[in-house]
């Protein structure tokens, strides 16, 4: 095995190198950690769902519960307008709780700890903001960028910074969720290089330390994912109630 | 029938009970911890958007480091109104 605690963030060809023109798509470890979560989902639903017993068994109770917190999360932040949208955000997020949480498997790839992973999702989510919001207020929602009671020779430069508030809402999204899964994966290994080069004797401190670090990633990948879903609903929320 | 109802204010006192402890204050706790998460990426996000693009209008208009200079000021300036804006909604709620 490696030392180096970047290695486990190296991405590599499986199977045949396949390119569309110039565009280089072969199926890669981190495809490959895409779909295993994205047919864990699958299945954790069709087996959570199958019976619908009054007293739920473990699976079905954690569909349940999945969907009672991602429906409330909607309701609180977006109100009853963003119902429609409950797919799509829902998705979103066991798609990124799955893919961090099968990274802190071990001999696994976290998918979500590479920029252009969360900065796709992302800007995927903040398009499809702004066509909503343009959709639903047409040229008025250009309004977002000027807030009230603003002197009129102050304008421009409000202007700017309102709009450069705005273009950094998918940055920062992205970056958020991207950081903390590198910082605690890189940390997590740097940990446990430790234990092997302080052998037997002076070993135990450093793992001690990792498996603390180990649960506080759990609680991190949880809640990336979490603040994730719940800012594409606060987004959600200023593209469909313009309240300025 | 005296000790149904008796068994109904206590399942009610130990409703309230349940409620109260468990789940709330475990809430509260989580989502802290994400809005104190999300408010240091806030800041740097506004401050790299910026200077990102004061560079590609300084190479549009030939302007080397002029309008970066201007743009990272900016960056920042919205980066602090994007900091107080999501503190002023976590008080709200």
């Amino acid at each position: 095995m490696s030392t180096n605690p970047m290695h486990q963030f190296n991405v590599y060809r499986i199977g045949p190198e396949i390119s569309l023109g110039k565009i280089d798509i072969s199926f890669t470890n981190a495809s490959l950690f895409m779909m295993i979560s994205a047919l864990a989902i699958i299945g954790v639903f069709f087996i959570g769902t199958k019976r619908k017993s009054i007293i739920p068994t473990k699976i079905q109770l954690l569909t349940e519960l999945s969907y009672a917190l991602v429906s409330k999360m909607i309701n609180d932040t977006a109100g009853s307008k963003a119902k429609p949208y409950f797919p799509f955000i829902f998705s979103l997020f066991m798609f990124v709780l799955f893919c961090n949480m099968l990274g802190m498997l071990p001999y696994t790839f976290t998918v979500t700890s590479h920029i252009i992973v969360t900065f796709a999702l992302a800007a995927a989510i903040f398009i499809g903001v702004t066509i909503i919001g343009f959709v639903n207020h047409g040229m008025g929602y250009l309004k977002l960028f000027i807030p009230s009671g603003v002197p009129i020779f102050l304008l421009p430069l409000i202007v700017i910074i309102e709009v450069i508030s705005y273009l950094s809402r998918p940055v920062s999204l992205s970056v958020r969720l991207f950081a903390n899964m590198m910082a605690g994966h890189t940390m997590l290994k740097v940990f446990g290089g430790f234990v092997i080069s302080l052998g037997l004797i002076g070993g135990w401190l450093p793992l001690s330390f990792t498996v603390a670090l180990t649960g506080l990633e759990i609680l991190i990948a949880f809640l990336q994912a979490y603040v994730f879903a719940i800012l594409t609903c606060i987004y959600l929320n200023d593209a469909l109630n313009l309240n300025h | 029938m005296k000790k149904f109802s008796e068994f109904k204010t206590r399942l009610k006192i130990a409703k309230k009970k349940a409620n109260k402890n468990s789940f709330t204050n475990n809430k509260k706790n989580t989502s802290s911890l994400g809005k104190a998460l999300k408010l240091s990426t806030e800041m740097v996000a506004a401050v790299m958007v910026g200077s990102i693009m004061g560079f590609i209008l300084d190479s549009w208009f030939d302007s080397k480091p002029w309008l970066t200079i201007i743009f990272f000021f900016v960056g920042a300036a919205s980066g602090i109104l994007n900091v107080i804006r999501s503190a002023k909604q976590m008080q709200e709620n």
